[in-house]
């Protein structure tokens, strides 16, 4: 086990919209984890660029960076858990200016804080996400049994990442910023 | 007399009264939109180099608002244009049946950018249906706040999202004989920018890497952290509420927003140099740009920033508290003012669903307003919210947006109304920082690192895109200056000991009351109509600036205001084959209205399957 790296536990997602709101439900949960002082837990929502400036002026900077976040794929069934890691590289600059249009006029987004967070190189070592599959997007304010039932195993899995205690059998799947709306998009 | 198509007369004591001589006083046509289409499609059939814009709406990430348009690449022009929201957002449906004092918090929600606005206008609409006045304090730093998220609101469009159609990079690709006209012209306003000529602006211009969209960001960041005092966080306050705000002012609250607010005295200076320079140097060098989203200036403007000395938050008053407002309501027509008064703006407003997928209500709940004034069973006050979804048709319904008029015409809305009402109207009381001459707005910027400066907006003989964009940039140094105004004022009552920020009041739990906000957001016009029965919501109806914006036709066949400015808009942009056409005449008009949701146009080139597709992405505000 490593420790004392600088670490960032973050949610993004919508709030009242069923098991896509399963991040900022789990907000609590995150910020009641027994985690030392080097690990903060905050929410991200607050608009990519903000995210993105508020990081710049951290000093020091996070070492590792953990998003909590449920986006609908295609290939998954609904409470399944996949861990990305995130290994740079950004879209053609068309998309990278969509993005900053969309964080800054409000839209909660995880890939565009990835992409505008590369951009302007506010990540260090480590970004983690945690994405939980939530299926389609229903308004709401309750999870669906399957995405509860989830809670416990994706706070272990949080905290496992934040302590820097990563098993063999933690399967981590690479997330390109190249290729992260074709990802993404696959729904 | 403001009133030219509704039955609305008055009489000699200036009393409104309805018409008595029309049998059906608020009738009116529907035109059949499928005359419009027929004709069309004859030309297209006949005419190979005019194509149908085809659309589908497929926005990444929020898509909300699509443009239609049938274009002429041969005769450059554009011969038909359809706008449409393509989402229903139904904040009116999720307030029904609630507590008024949710209304805050819930309706701050209907924007990404705007949260606080509406969490204002609600608490406003609340203070008139039960009688609240908030104490001075309260009311000035509501206008502080206000005037910081403008801060934050018009550098974000000016430079990240319009400023690129200006950009090296953009103007490169789409006219590029005027960069080597750009690298010779000369910046008339270096001493305040500092770049030499129009080429070095543009190239700082550039999305993602030029040093104004830099330091566009960076500046939205100064405006963040001085709204955060006030408000507690951005975008959705948690301090605006019904009364007053809820946060204690101190002086170091007050010296914390003021660090921020400074630099936009600079940086307004440079805003309007920046933009004066470009868009010059553009009608200049090719006069028919003054055609580019151009139409009549025709808007509406609720007015903003309450004087603590004025504001009571009564309908009976509300002439008098609106008139007294920083930046003055009322209704353009033509570019002449009709009206400042907020019941006779209350009173003219209209909306209508003929081409929306909505069902039209039944009944009238109010036949006039608490002074007597004539509403029509059009008015937001006797609206009721049925969505209908439906098939999309050009000729029948084709759009979540409503169409809200005054006395019967389509109304735009920006921030730049705000400033052309009262720089016209000459109604607001008398500030050291700003002066209003009938033709202009002159703006009175202390120093900072710049020397003091007096700015003048002019009122533009032509209403278009550049005009629009221009006024927003001198609406920085406008914003700061009335924030600058109101901060005195807080600091003074400070000093006098008069430090309460907000009225304690009672939800009724009995009768009936009504009100309505009156507020701007950073694109204009913005009102919360409500009605609280029994100490719940029976009714809340928005209109948000893109309601009136992005308005599908009117029953007789007006356009809204975008399908309107793109109509006459001619396409000036080079292209030697139809595939290398990019739209950017008919993007920087519908850009320049600061549309409230993000926005797929797609526009086919003649003899090609050639589709652009472009988003014009502001700030994530619902329509409906």
């Amino acid at each position: 086990m490593e420790l004392n790296k600088k670490t960032l536990v973050g949610t993004v997602g919508y709030h009242i919209l069923g098991n896509h709101s399963l991040p900022p439900i789990l907000l609590p949960h995150l910020k009641r984890l027994d985690m030392p002082a080097h690990v903060k837990v905050d929410e991200l929502n607050w608009g990519p660029v903000a995210v993105v400036q508020m990081l710049e002026a951290e000093i020091p900077s996070f070492d590792r960076v953990i998003i909590v976040c449920a986006i609908e794929r295609s290939h998954r069934s609904i409470g399944d858990i996949s861990v990305f890691k995130w290994l740079g590289g950004l879209p053609e600059t068309a998309q990278i200016q969509a993005c900053v249009g969309d964080a800054a006029t409000g839209v909660i987004s995880v890939e565009n804080l990835l992409v505008i967070g590369e951009y302007f190189n506010v990540w260090n070592d480590e970004v983690y996400l945690v994405d939980v599959e939530p299926g389609p997007e229903i308004a709401g304010e309750d999870l669906t049994p399957a995405v509860q039932k989830k809670i416990p195993t994706v706070l272990a899995l949080v905290k496992q990442l934040a302590l820097g205690d990563l098993t063999d059998d933690l399967q981590i799947e690479p997330l390109f910023g190249d290729r992260i709306f074709q990802t993404s998009m696959e729904v | 007399m403001c009133f030219k198509n509704l039955p609305i007369a008055f009489d000699e004591q200036g009393n409104a009264y309805l018409k008595e001589d029309v049998a059906n006083p608020y009738e009116y046509k529907v035109v059949d939109l499928g005359v419009e289409q027929d004709k069309l499609k004859s030309l297209m059939e006949k005419n190979g180099f005019i194509r149908s814009v085809d659309y589908d709406p497929v926005t990444r990430v929020a898509g909300a608002l699509a443009f239609h348009s049938v274009v002429d690449l041969e005769q450059r022009k554009v011969l038909s244009t359809n706008s449409m929201a393509t989402l229903f957002r139904g904040y009116e449906i999720i307030l029904k049946g609630r507590d008024p004092r949710d209304a805050a918090y819930i309706s701050s929600r209907a924007c990404g950018v705007c949260g606080g606005v509406h969490a204002t206008t609600s608490a406003l609409a609340i203070e008139m249906a039960l009688g609240i006045k908030p104490p001075p304090l309260g009311i000035v730093m509501r206008n502080i706040l206000l005037a910081i998220e403008y801060l934050y609101d018009h550098p974000l469009h000016l430079f990240l999202l319009s400023g690129p159609d200006y950009s090296e990079e953009l103007v490169g690709a789409t006219n590029p004989e005027l960069l080597a006209k750009a690298e010779k012209a000369k910046a008339r306003n270096k001493a305040v920018h500092g770049y030499d000529t129009i080429l070095d602006i543009m190239k700082d211009l550039n999305p993602l890497k030029g040093k104004l969209y830099l330091e566009a960001l960076s500046m939205t960041r100064v405006a963040r952290e001085a709204y955060v005092q006030i408000g507690g966080k951005y975008p959705h306050p948690q301090s605006v509420i019904p009364g007053g705000i809820s946060v204690t002012v101190t002086i170091s609250t007050l010296n914390e927003v003021y660090s921020r607010l400074i630099k936009f005295f600079d940086y307004g200076q440079k805003t309007t140099g920046i933009w004066d320079d470009i868009f010059d140097f553009f009608l200049e060098e090719d006069p028919r740009y003054e055609q580019c989203g151009v139409r009549p200036a025709t808007m509406a403007d609720t007015g903003v920033w309450d004087r603590p000395d004025s504001y009571d938050g009564t309908f009976e008053n509300c002439d008098k508290w609106g008139n007294d407002r920083w930046s003055t309501p009322g209704v353009l027509v033509d570019g002449e003012v009709v009206t400042t008064n907020l019941s006779e703006l209350n009173a003219g407003l209209e909306e209508f669903v003929e081409h929306s997928y909505y069902e039209k209500w039944d009944g009238q709940t109010y036949k006039t307003d608490a002074n007597g004034m004539p509403l029509s069973p059009n008015h937001p006050w006797n609206k009721d919210t049925i969505p209908k979804p439906g098939k999309q048709s050009w000729r029948d319904r084709y759009s979540w947006d409503t169409c809200p008029t005054w006395d019967r015409m389509p109304m735009e809305a920006g921030a730049y109304s705000r400033m052309y009402l009262t720089a016209k109207a000459q109604r607001a009381p008398a500030s050291p920082y700003l002066e209003n001459t009938g033709h202009s707005m002159k703006i009175n910027v202390p120093k900072y690192n710049l020397p003091e400066a007096q700015l003048e907006w002019k009122i533009p003989k032509h209403w278009n895109a550049f005009e629009r964009n221009r006024a927003r940039a001198y609406c920085i140094p406008y914003s700061a200056m009335v924030a600058m105004e109101n901060w005195q004022l807080a600091m003074q009552l400070l000093r006098n000991g008069e430090t309460a920020v907000s009225t304690p009041y009672e939800i009724p739990k009995s009768g009936t009351q009504i009100g309505f906000g009156a507020w701007g957001a950073g694109r204009g016009f913005l009102t919360h109509h409500l009605i609280v029965e029994s100490g719940l919501i029976k009714n809340y109806q928005i209109i948000t600036p893109s309601t009136l914006n992005a308005a599908p036709r009117a029953p007789w066949g007006a356009p809204g205001p975008y399908e309107e400015a793109v109509l006459n808009t001619p396409i000036l942009e080079k292209f030697n084959l139809p595939e290398e056409y990019k739209g950017i005449d008919i993007l920087r008009a519908i850009r320049s209205f600061d549309p409230c949701m993000p926005c797929t146009t797609h526009i086919m080139a003649k003899d090609s399957e050639h589709v652009v597709t472009r988003e014009v992405t502001t700030c994530a505000c619902g329509i409906e």
